[in-house]
């Protein structure tokens, strides 16, 4: 056996939170440790139940078989689509995701994230008011009042409190926890209610009504609500609205609670002009919790590269956006794809149950490092190297801060950069065979 | 009127964008040249008459003169009608997704259904829609400060959700429901629902609102008078008052 | 290859308007070459452009374009053989900003502005614009460790942490943005003028920006630090503006140029008390600019029609937002910055706005020396890069200014004196203002001219100077501007009559300066504190790496070494 290895200041690439101080123990080119790590991100470290080889479906069955002929199997279903749609990317690096935008050009494919799934309409809002928002670190240093709507990060993200929010201690905060006020919005009591000074609990899908009501209260036009809204009575609210207002420096992070809700997008435009508006009498700034660890770097990569952060249909060689008409949901809702390559993301589980099942009746190329539900619908299973435990590459954080994952152990297999570039040199070849032939 | 009918050869699985399918293009062009002005389905540029027969009158026209007439399922089919300026499109079925973009006159119908973003950006024009229409009726681009900015909608049956989003100018009449928050950051335009919706007005700035049915009112509405329209008693809101909104809306109050 | 009979302007070179064969071998000027023959005679030829200042790559360009999807679909142009698919007008995508500006004839652009936090971003954006070199400015003017510098009166550690930055954020020079304010905007609030102290800093504005400026020249660095000043924006500012510079007219260029550039000069040359007597004062700025020698500015001229401003002055965007009840992006930056991103439309019938476009039209006229200014928008805070022809225009065209001015708010006469100046400006000042003089006030000596051994960047124009009035024929003028006959880049010809021929990827620029390592031993302590307690991020994880500049060029220069070899 070999020594064992320390590797300081890992990234885990688990979550949106990035936390870069992660200590990994590596002994026989396997990770022993991952300290520092949640629960969460320690078991996507350490690995479990890996696809092992190419596979390619004949007859009903999915049989092994080499990397190249899982490319040309994959380039030829790409070749033959006339809407292929290639979806997923929130699991892997921003270096991946250019060449599958490169690969979505040039077969004319539509390419989207699992954004469309859980931020997508935080995309919509900020595309009609901005996002006036901050660093992570940025709150830790100076947030006195942090308000959680819709969202749970003592379950979803767990070092979130002690790294970035609620119980962070930075240089205007020393006292940390003692010296702020946690504020949570939310339908139902959750554990990160319990960590609230105050907990709002309103009805379900009245946050419009409840964000629009505290906009009245902040602009000092409270006189003209009525006794409750949203389930929550105008003393209450009041109340709230004068906290955020006395915040020295306030921060409000939402999640799928307030995006997924009835409103949808137009729940974040209107805490979008709440915020904006808070800072006529204090500073204030908004964040989404966002959940994979690269959902923020496939927009930030789709964005410089198309224009448009999301849902970017390249059918016609040039971009065209309009999530309602060219998120991967709505494709596969109205059956309008005809192929699909699902990268770093499990669309079986992801979508609604009559979405998942359009998949199943076109050809699907999976390229994951692990088997999930959609591995049982694909026509090409394509195992990869883990990013940001096998291969570096770049992440973005849930505030966009860019960070380079490191590798942390090797792998015999292909990173999902090289598995793109192979299957886009089968597409190129084939291409040309055809041209060859027409001639 | 110079009379032209296109079919589509099949049913199409993959949705095919046809923004050629317009009178102003129509107009200068032989039957033979109009089939093969381009279209596309998915990646697969095409010309018309790959997927649809053109029959007609071969001698070119002006735009005014052109009526067209759009015989089966266009429910698929995208974009039809899209910046027309004048003449006249009949849907006898249903039309896919945006007919009617930006367009500034002439006449579109459809006796079916219309599906998402019907006349998006419309400067003129009327279009008449039999059944229902879909989410975004007359509403702006993402991220675009206006939508329909003249021109008149009507839409028989019901309408979805997002209707006549920033809204600009212009009028858009449903007869039945309308989903959630139809004339959202409406800056000037003027709404009539004749059945029920969900907070109408979010945002308005301008403009009148007017719902038969039954709503749910934002609470940054002011609730005003009752006033009287065509014989029907309205409860009369101004708002948004989060935008200083010098909008109106009306509600219908319900004859118990 | 060899470029025959061009009308060469190459002012560095003393080069006016000569007709002369150019040679070019390996990617550079040489004086005598073979190969491939380009006929340009009689045509208008100039070094290639270099864009001193514009927002093309990072966050906050990003930013725009995830909020403007308006604007993306703008513009747009589908893939082909040799071009990626481009989108926008204010935002373009990467690709696009790559090939539009080689169709102009461009051939260099620095992005003004980026935290050291960030600069990762920037620099995976910069590596994906293809053709054009490049390099970034890095962000100093609200960094918490110089705050603590200037504090502390420590400029040697000072120097060691401006190196240090400079190499984490693989930068090229010292930007300051509204120093002092944004760290106010931390908490929502601003500082009003260069002696208001910061809060919880225990400094002044005017303290961080000489401090900044001497530790820029005891670094001998390429540049001069970059200032976008206190209170742009706002009417009454250009009091700010001269207060700025004169504090600092008495420190020694460590090189053969300027002690300070100023940042779309355009912005911070207004007089009045608010926006009812809003009015320029242009000609104050322009008599300083001619009457002292420290001070270089780009126009940052607005031009009518959209943009998008962006800027890592968070709290005016604020109030910029506020003001057109538009759409707000800001973006604070722990320890380091705040930024802000707001779409704006300027209008002609807008006085306000027609004032600001005169301002910046009278401030690159009434300069004398044309050394001193560049012509900018402040890309896409002005307008977007695309239209700097139609700043050419109306600098080398009174007719044509007097022709947009007729289309006017009529109370502008009054407002500028913009009608009664004369000056029309000639080729050699529009050679020296869009490549020579940019070069120079950057330090790029192998860029802007001509010269055996400039890089051969070269870009033909498909007009003859001797031939064409550019007063009369100003539309003319700016159609053969707009697009280039021939662009080359390193030798090799990218564009041809606006058609992109091939994408070889650009070089990134940045500035290694060395300082002693004791220096570097006391800064350390502090910076390792401030990872530890403030900073989100680890020590180990914030430089950027190599791998992100692929096609890097390092320039050195520091304490340690002697000055390098000056511009021309």
């Amino acid at each position: 056996m070999s020594e064992a290895t320390i590797i300081k200041d890992a990234i885990c690439s688990f979550c949106g939170c990035l936390c870069d101080d992660i200590i990994v123990e590596v002994e026989g080119g396997k990770v022993q440790r991952a300290r520092h790590a949640c629960p969460l991100g320690s078991s996507k470290i350490m690995g479990h139940g890996r696809i092992e080889s190419p596979m390619i479906r004949k007859d009903g069955e999915l049989v092994e078989s080499s990397f190249q002929e899982a490319y040309d199997r994959s380039a030829q279903i790409l070749l033959q689509a006339n809407k292929p749609l290639m979806y997923g990317w929130a699991s892997t690096s921003c270096e991946a995701a250019e060449k599958g935008i490169l690969l979505a050009e040039e077969v004319g494919a539509v390419i989207d994230s699992t954004a469309t799934v859980c931020h997508g309409p935080s995309v919509i809002g900020i595309e009609e008011k901005g996002l006036p928002g901050a660093t992570l670190g940025q709150v830790k240093n100076r947030a006195d009042t942090i308000i959680f709507w819709g969202c749970n990060p003592a379950e979803a993200h767990p070092r979130h409190f002690r790294r970035y929010s609620s119980n962070s201690i930075g240089r205007f905060t020393p006292q940390g926890r003692e010296g702020r006020k946690i504020i949570v919005v939310d339908v139902r009591a959750t554990r990160t209610s319990r960590n609230a000074d105050k907990f709002v609990r309103i009805d379900p899908g009245c946050d419009y009504e409840v964000i629009s009501a505290l906009r009245m209260l902040v602009a000092g036009k409270g006189d003209i609500l009525p006794e409750r809204v949203g389930g929550v009575l105008k003393a209450d609210l009041a109340e709230l609205a004068a906290m955020l207002k006395a915040a020295r420096f306030g921060a409000l992070f939402f999640g799928l609670g307030l995006t997924h809700s009835r409103g949808r997008y137009k729940n974040i435009d209107n805490a979008l002009s709440l915020v904006a508006e808070l800072n006529q009498h204090t500073k204030f700034v908004v964040l989404p919790m966002r959940g994979h660890y690269n959902v923020g770097g496939i927009g930030q990569t789709l964005a410089w590269s198309s224009g448009y952060p999301m849902s970017v249909d390249f059918t016609r060689g040039m971009p065209y956006f309009n999530p309602g008409e060219t998120a991967a949901c709505d494709l596969l809702a109205r059956k309008d794809t005809d192929a699909a390559l699902i990268i770093a993301a499990d669309a079986a589980s992801n979508f609604p149950r009559a979405t998942a099942e359009a998949l199943a009746n076109i050809p699907v190329i999976q390229i994951d490092p692990y088997e999930n539900p959609t591995t049982l619908l694909s026509d090409v299973v394509i195992p990869c190297a883990i990013a940001g435990v096998e291969v570096e590459g770049t992440a973005y954080r849930m505030d966009g801060l860019a960070l380079r994952l490191r590798k942390m152990v090797d792998s015999s297999l292909p990173s999902d950069e090289e598995i793109l570039m192979g299957i886009l040199q089968s597409v190129r070849k084939q291409r040309q065979m055809m041209a060859n032939e027409g001639a | 009127m110079r009379s032209i009918v296109i079919a589509p050869r099949n049913v199409f699985c993959i949705s095919v964008e046809a923004e050629n399918i317009s009178p102003d293009r129509f107009a200068p062009l032989k039957i033979e040249e109009i089939k093969k002005l381009i279209v596309w389905q998915g990646n697969r540029q095409k010309i018309l008459s790959d997927l649809f027969t053109v029959d007609g009158e071969d001698s070119p026209s002006k735009a005014e003169d052109m009526a067209i007439r759009l015989s089966g399922d266009f429910s698929n089919v995208k974009r039809i009608g899209e910046g027309m300026t004048s003449g006249a499109i009949e849907v006898q079925g249903s039309a896919g997704m945006h007919a009617g973009n930006h367009m500034s006159g002439g006449i579109l119908s459809i006796a079916g259904n219309a599906d998402d973003w019907l006349a998006r950006e419309m400067l003129g024009g009327r279009v008449v829609v039999m059944g229902d229409a879909g989410n975004y009726v007359g509403a702006g681009y993402r991220g675009e400060k206006c939508g329909m900015r003249g021109g008149e909608i009507e839409v028989r049956g019901n309408a979805g959700a997002y209707l006549g989003e920033h809204l600009c100018g212009g009028s858009i009449r449903v007869g039945g429901n309308a989903g959630d928050f139809p004339g959202a950051a409406n800056q000037g335009g003027t709404i009539f629902i004749g059945g029920s919706t969900y907070l109408p007005g979010a945002e308005m700035s301008k403009g009148t609102i007017n719902v038969r049915g039954e709503t749910k009112v934002l609470p940054s509405f002011q609730k005003m008078e009752i006033a009287q329209i065509d014989g029907t008693d309205y409860q009369k809101y101004l708002g948004d008052l989060l935008e200083n909104g010098k909008g109106e809306l009306f509600v219908g109050v319900a004859v118990p | 290859m060899i470029i025959r009979g061009g009308i060469v302007y190459d002012p560095s070179n003393g080069i006016f308007g000569e007709e002369m064969d150019l040679f070019i071998d390996r990617g550079k000027m040489v004086e005598e070459a073979r190969g491939e023959e380009i006929d340009a005679s009689g045509l208008l030829v100039m070094p290639g452009g270099v864009d001193a200042h514009a927002h093309i790559a990072g966050k906050k360009v990003n930013t725009g374009r995830i909020m403007r999807p308006d604007d993306s679909r703008l513009g747009t142009e589908p893939r082909n053989g040799v071009c990626r698919p481009s989108t926008g007008y204010t935002v373009p995508n990467c690709y696009a900003m790559g090939y539009r500006y080689a169709r102009m004839g461009y051939t260099t652009a620095f992005e003004a502005a980026t935290p050291i936090l960030e600069a990762r971003h920037t620099h995976e954006e910069l590596q994906e614009i293809p053709i054009i070199d490049k390099g970034a400015l890095t962000l100093f003017g609200n960094n918490w460790q110089v705050m603590e510098c200037v504090r502390d009166k420590d400029l040697s550690k000072l120097a060691a942490y401006v190196a240090w930055g400079l190499r984490s954020a693989r930068g090229y020079g010292v930007k300051i943005v509204n120093p002092g304010g944004g760290e106010s905007w931390g908490f929502g609030t601003n500082v009003k003028s260069v002696n208001d102290p910061v809060p919880n800093f225990d400094v002044t504005p005017a303290e961080i920006i000489r401090g900044l400026a001497q530790a820029n020249e005891l670094l001998h660095l390429p540049h001069s630090i970059h200032l976008h000043f206190n209170n742009l924006g706002k009417p009454g500012n250009y009091t700010t503006a001269i207060e700025t510079l004169d504090l600092l007219k008495d420190i020694k260029p460590s090189r053969m140029r300027q002690v300070v550039h100023v940042a779309h000069m355009q912005f911070s040359a207004y007089g009045g008390t608010g926006w009812r007597d809003f009015e320029s004062k242009a000609p104050v700025i322009a008599d300083y600019f001619n009457s002292h020698n420290h001070a270089t500015m780009d126009m940052g001229q607005l031009l009518f029609g959209s943009a998008t401003t962006m800027t890592a002055d968070a709290p005016l965007e604020y109030g910029n937002a506020r003001l057109t009840h538009n759409k707000w992006s800001n973006h604070d930056i722990e320890l380091e910055e705040s930024s802000g991103v707001v779409p704006m439309i300027y209008s002609r019938k807008m006085l306000v706005n027609a004032v600001q476009w005169a301002v910046g039209l009278e401030l690159a006229l009434l300069v004398d020396d044309p050394w001193k200014v560049l012509m900018t928008t402040d890309h896409p805070n002005g307008s977007p890069f695309v239209n700097y022809p139609e700043v050419v225009t109306l600098l080398m065209s009174k007719p044509k200014r007097d022709a947009e001015m007729a289309s006017m708010h009529e109370q502008l006469q009054k407002r500028t004196g913009l009608g009664e100046i004369q000056r029309e400006l000639d080729w050699a000042d529009i050679a020296i203002m869009t490549r020579a003089a940019p070069a120079r006030i950057l330090g790029l000596p192998d860029k802007g001219h001509l010269g055996p051994g400039a890089d051969a960047d070269i870009t033909i124009y498909n007009l003859k100077p001797e031939e064409l009035d550019t007063s009369q024929d100003h539309s003319l003028v700016k159609k053969a501007i707009s697009t280039a006959m021939y662009t080359i880049k390193g030798g090799v010809v990218v564009s041809k009559d606006g058609k992109i021929l091939c994408t070889p990827p650009g070089r990134a620029f940045w500035v290694d300066a060395a300082v002693p390592q004791a220096d570097t031993d006391r800064l350390m302590p502090d910076l390792q504190e401030k990872f530890a307690k403030y900073y989100s991020i680890q020590l180990s994880n914030y430089a950027v790496q190599d791998a992100y500049l692929p096609h890097a060029n390092v320039i050195r220069a520091g304490l340690s070494i002697e000055p390098l070899q000056e511009v021309a």
